[in-house]
């Protein structure tokens, strides 16, 4: 008997796993009326096996495991999580080093946290508009249309890592290339902040075709 | 009664494909069965959402030569309306349930498939 691994999947009607402590720490009476239809639901339906790169701990980030995923080659996790972690440290140097140079006063204001840097850096690379292929009267026009917030953050993160996997020396590390980007985004500088306004010029050049969408 | 309305139908139909009295009338090269399926049409066609608070926020975008910093009132203001937009089209989808009148292409399908056409004799 022969099991298709490739095109499986789970029943529709299986639920995600809920991974994290704090939604279970909460008590009856916190509850709003849909999660607790939630809970009724979850008593009853099965529910899907949680994937190994999960963890119900204070650490677990799901951007952060997305980005290691989209940076991720030929399935080498490893690898992938290895270069994350050095592009965090390297970050965590830089800033330190930046904060024990600093004046007394201005000692505040540097960001040490690497993980803070990495988020903000990810908002300040989010477009706010996008542009979408529409075919009208035979022709193809660039229409503005406001995207979702998926989509937004899958953008971000694939200009970052296109940005530093073609335009670096090869003699450049991926960690150390990606720390100066990330920093850079930080501040709002950088080809993947260019990109960002070269799509939000495109939009506003095209703003005239925005009637032909019809969503 | 509808079922002598269906035995005249099918009387018709066969006159009409009959070499009996003229030429036939109709000379199908498939077999004259209806489909088990409607054709999914969209009846109203929507308009774009947003476009105000997308062209308010493009002529900020436009006077402060891109910088995001400056224009974040208008941003703000586009993504709640943006957010508005979506929770009203999934209203409007579930409330589209209702079907005042007439029956959603969706559900016809799978009431006719659930019935299909009988194709064979036995």
């Amino acid at each position: 008997m022969v099991f298709l691994v490739r095109w499986s999947r789970y029943n529709p009607y299986y639920l995600d796993p809920e991974v994290r402590k704090d939604v279970y720490s909460k008590t009856e009476t916190e509850l709003t009326a849909e999660e607790k239809e939630q809970q009724q639901l979850k008593a009853i339906r099965p529910i899907k096996a949680a994937t190994n790169s999960v963890t119900s701990s204070v650490f677990d980030d799901p951007v952060l495991s997305k980005f290691i995923n989209m940076m991720m080659k030929n399935g080498n996790k490893i690898l992938a999580r290895e270069i994350m972690t050095q592009t965090l440290e390297e970050m965590k140097r830089k800033q330190v080093e930046k904060y024990h140079k600093a004046a007394e006063g201005k000692k505040e204001e540097i960001e040490c946290n690497p993980y803070t840097i990495f988020h903000q850096a990810l908002e300040n690379c989010k477009p706010v508009v996008g542009v979408i292929s529409l075919k009208k009267g035979g022709r193809y026009y660039q229409v503005p249309t406001p995207l979702s917030d998926n989509r937004r953050r899958f953008l971000a993160m694939k200009w970052l890592l296109t940005e530093c996997r073609d335009n670096k020396h090869r003699r450049t590390q991926m960690h150390e290339k990606l720390s100066q980007e990330l920093m850079a985004a930080y501040i709002m500088e950088g080809n993947a902040i260019k990109k960002k306004h070269e799509m939000h010029k495109v939009a506003e050049a095209n703003r005239a075709f925005a009637h032909f969408r019809w969503w | 009664m509808a079922s002598n309305v269906g035995i005249e139908f099918l009387e018709k139909v066969s006159r009409l494909l009959s070499r009996q009295n003229k030429k036939p009338v109709l000379k199908p090269n498939r077999p004259l069965v209806l489909k088990d399926a409607v054709a999914n049409r969209k009846l109203q066609k929507g308009e774009a959402s947003c476009i105000t608070e997308m062209s308010v926020l493009m002529a900020c975008w436009k006077q402060n030569n891109f910088v995001d910093g400056l224009c974040t009132n208008e941003i703000n203001t586009f993504y709640s309306c943006v957010k508005k937009a979506q929770t009203a089209a999934k209203n409007n989808s579930a409330e589209n349930m209702g079907e005042e009148g007439r029956l959603h292409p969706q559900h016809a399908t799978t009431l006719l498939r659930r019935h299909p056409n009988i194709r064979t004799e036995i």
